[in-house]
């Protein structure tokens, strides 16, 4: 097991070389200069070029590349170009945030998309089925800024339940979690649309199984065939699925960032983008490599758990 | 229930409610001022070092100058003292001496003197330290006589010189010991002695800002100021319709003016300077160098259009090459009137009886993408089609800056002084691709003799004279078709009192002094 867990994370190393490289090289490839955001539209050519220079960015681009890789690295991940915050500082400050909101919405997604799910195709093609599945597809498709405001006009300015700035708070956690619970329903109606679908699909397979009939004939209980010998094997879909989302979640967050003005990775890598600060997007890319290399590995743990056939080599 | 919800999707209507809800909490004597901007985050706090609106409207708060914009406004004419009591300057305007108040203290503690008016002057002046370099290279020698004297020798007179040292860009002072100490962190601690103290930064949310007690013109009547950074624009007015904003930063659009106007107890103002929209035209470009093809151009674009399209209580005709109200604009130079059938006959006489295609390329920014594409439909009528070849915003002015753009809208507000527009946009020196750039993407050349010698022509009347001469060159040539100037707007609840008169801003967010207050 453990041999398993580090060859795994060793071969995560070259992924993340692999994927250093290429941003390192599209950002640059991007027209758009760091000097020119920094200084503003009133800047001298003059000006910029002086900026280019104290940043490095007229050092010759192998030069650059050598250093910023030598950097990532040892540890030293630099300062912000465009705020001259250092990178990690900015990256640990928010991280937090992230993930209290990505798990909030995978939890909340778990708890109504399972049961919805199982619910659904245990009743196939009655009236209950097509509302299920026409509400997950509903789910699936409305956009998660448009469901944000509409969550914001009712529960916060109509009902005055929770706040629309819901900065993440600082305060007990009965106020964090007043301000997470918008964003995380934003979130996790859309992540229960998903689970819904596939936990549905796989439970109708598995439904259709020789040993659900075996048990069913041997007086096994109902619930007993449904939760221990359904709903196990048709897990396995779902958590890949959940942990295929994951991944998409954590950078798909952003719009329920801005809206809710929650703090947030997603946020900090659109600024970083949009201001072509290289340094802060570099720094940005490593944590969402090793992000999705871990929760890659979290979701192939998981299946052991579950299956216990399922072996680590 | 249901009809709840309906309620719930009309904006203004659930606004007022949330608003009466929430009037009886906030009654208590209020000393905290939650102030919404639109932005992801700031970016460096340095007064010397940043000119973007979220950065500049909040350091005007920590920050002074020798003089300052009297709160409100905009007008040259209209700088009072601040830190400097009094100042005088010699005949030929090249010597200037400031007579500063006694007593006044940084925020870290430490006394406020010369010493930091001229580390602050110097600091202002050097490309390492300071963004605005440029703008100070006609100073010859700042020094101090006295720890409450200093005196300016210029290279050349700037009759714009008080506007220098104001409470704008590199005429903030700071405070010498601490920006020495801080070094290069200066940007994360700003010291200065303004009414307000740079307390706390939280990544992408906000900064706090507390009184200074002493202030050199009384300790503020609030005592904390939350600057949040607010980037969605629905979210912001939500949070300000609930109470949980007091001053919120506007959107330019008729639609947000009417909404907001309709929210229980809010005040909508709307602020100088206007930015102003042209039209600029490369006039080495192969088929716009015809002179008849830019008046053509000129003529196809209806500027009542374009107000009506901006809404009126934000926008405004443009009226020349210069925004309106600056020190030096001319207001009775003529623009050539909307005329599709005169456009069309030029085109004609141009060679193009059936109009011509042209690539330019624009920014997707939602705020100048829709004017480029309602200029796009004026040109159409008269056989003129514009290609617009939408890119993201760093890129557009990557690459207006290469020359790649025959055509390049370009939307701004300047320091209120015709040199600086007309030397940015007009003058030789500016033009894009050259190692002196600015933004003159129309390579016009025209006035260079007048811009140069209004600049230092000490006699104020001989230099507006010479800055209307300028105008009429460049808007004869047709350089640049002016369009339409957009003011900003910002909203607030009547329960709160700004202090003075808000008429204009040229930090571009209202300045939060010592006497604003709740009621």
């Amino acid at each position: 097991m453990l041999q398993y867990l580090v060859k795994r994370l060793l071969f995560a190393v070259p992924t993340l070389l692999a994927v250093l490289t290429v941003v390192f090289f599209i950002a640059r490839i991007l027209p758009g200069d760091p000097a020119q955001v920094i200084l503003g539209e009133q800047a001298s050519a003059e000006a910029i070029q002086a900026l280019r220079l104290r940043l490095g960015l007229e050092r010759p681009l192998i030069q650059q590349y050598a250093g910023f890789m030598a950097g990532a690295l040892t540890g030293d991940w630099g300062s912000s170009m465009v705020t001259g915050r250092p990178v990690l500082g900015e990256v640990l400050n928010v991280i937090p945030y992230t993930i209290e909101l990505t798990a909030a919405s995978v939890i909340l997604g778990a708890i109504i998309g399972i049961p919805l799910g199982v619910w659904s195709a245990l009743h196939r093609n009655r009236l209950i089925d097509y509302v299920t599945r026409i509400g997950s597809l509903l789910g699936l498709s409305f956009p998660a800024f448009v469901m944000a405001i509409m969550l914001l006009l009712v529960f916060a300015i109509q009902l005055s339940w929770f706040p629309v700035i819901s900065s993440g708070g600082s305060g007990s956690l009965g106020v964090r979690l007043q301000h997470l619970a918008l964003p995380a329903i934003n979130l996790g109606i859309i992540m229960a649309a998903y689970i819904t679908r596939v936990t549905r699909s796989s439970m109708l397979e598995v439904l259709g199984e020789d040993y659900i009939r075996t048990a069913h004939a041997k007086g096994v209980p109902a619930l007993a065939v449904v939760w221990r010998h359904s709903l196990r094997n048709a897990l396995i879909p779902v958590v890949t699925v959940v942990g295929l989302y994951l991944g998409i979640l954590i950078g798909n967050s952003v719009l329920t960032e801005i809206v809710f003005n929650r703090p947030g990775l997603g946020k900090l890598i659109v600024g970083a983008l949009t201001q072509r600060d290289y340094t802060m997007l570099q720094g940005l890319m490593v944590v969402y490599t090793f992000v999705i290399v871990v929760v890659n590995l979290l979701t192939d743990l998981t299946y052991g758990m579950i299956d216990p056939r399922v072996k680590y080599q | 229930m249901s009809k709840r919800i309906v309620t719930a999707a009309l904006l203004a209507g659930a606004a007022t409610l949330a608003l009466g809800s929430f009037a009886g909490q906030a009654w208590a004597e209020k000393k905290v001022l939650n102030y919404g901007m639109a932005t992801k985050d700031v970016g460096r706090l340095d007064p010397h070092m940043t000119a973007t609106t979220p950065d500049k409207a909040l350091l005007q708060m920590i920050f002074s100058g020798l003089v300052r914009f009297k709160p409100g406004t905009i007008s040259p004419e209209l700088i009072e003292p601040d830190l400097a009591e009094k100042w005088t300057s010699s005949a030929d305007g090249k010597e200037w001496t400031f007579n500063l108040r006694k007593g006044v203290k940084c925020h870290d503690g430490n006394e406020f003197t010369s010493a930091d008016v001229v580390y602050s002057l110097k600091r202002a002046a050097d490309s390492k330290t300071s963004q605005f370099a440029s703008d100070y290279k006609d100073f010859d020698k700042v020094e101090a006589p006295d720890a409450s004297t200093v005196k300016v020798t210029l290279k050349n007179p700037i009759p714009s010189l008080l506007g220098m040292v104001a409470n704008l860009h590199g005429g903030n002072m700071v405070c010498m010991k601490a920006a020495e100490a801080a070094g290069e962190n200066f940007k994360l601690k700003p010291i200065g002695t303004g009414p307000f103290v740079f307390k706390e930064y939280k990544p992408q949310q906000s900064v706090t800002l507390v009184a200074n007690p002493d202030y050199f013109r009384g300790r503020p009547k609030l005592d904390t100021i939350e600057y949040k950074f607010i980037e969605s624009d629905a979210s912001r007015d939500l949070a300000f319709a609930a109470g949980e904003l007091d001053l919120i930063y506007g959107k330019q659009d008729e639609t947000w003016v009417e909404r907001t106007k309709k929210v229980k107890g809010a005040v909508v103002a709307v602020i100088e300077p206007g930015e102003l929209s042209s039209i600029y035209l490369n006039i080495k470009h192969e088929i716009l160098k015809d002179i008849r093809v830019r008046k053509a151009i000129a003529h196809a674009i209806d500027r009542k259009a374009m107000v009506q399209l901006k809404g009126a209580s934000t926008a405004r005709e443009a009226k020349s090459i210069v925004p309106i109200g600056y020190l030096g604009y001319a207001e009775d130079v003529p623009l050539l009137p909307y005329d599709p059938e005169k456009s069309k006959a030029l085109l004609k006489e141009a060679g193009y009886p059936n109009g011509f295609t042209l690539k330019v390329i624009h920014t997707n920014l939602s705020g100048m993408l829709p004017t480029m594409q309602a200029w796009q439909a004026m040109l159409k009528k008269v056989g003129i089609n514009l290609e617009i070849d939408v890119v993201e915003h760093a890129t557009f002015h990557a690459q207006i800056r290469k020359d790649l753009s025959p055509i390049v809208h370009y939307a701004a507000a300047r320091f209120p002084v015709a040199d600086i527009y007309l030397t940015q946009f007009f003058h030789s020196r500016s033009i894009v691709n050259t190692p002196t750039a600015v933004t003159n993407f129309t390579h016009c050349d025209q006035a260079d003799a007048e811009i140069d010698a209004a600049r230092v022509e000490p006699d104020p009347a001989k230099a507006k004279a010479l800055w209307r001469t300028a105008q009429v060159k460049l808007m004869d040539a047709v350089c640049a078709v002016p369009s339409h100037e957009q003011l900003s707007v910002f909203g607030y609840h009547d329960d709160f009192v700004l202090g003075y008169d808000l008429k204009g801003s040229l930090s571009l967010g209202p300045m939060i002094t010592e006497q604003s207050h709740f009621k």
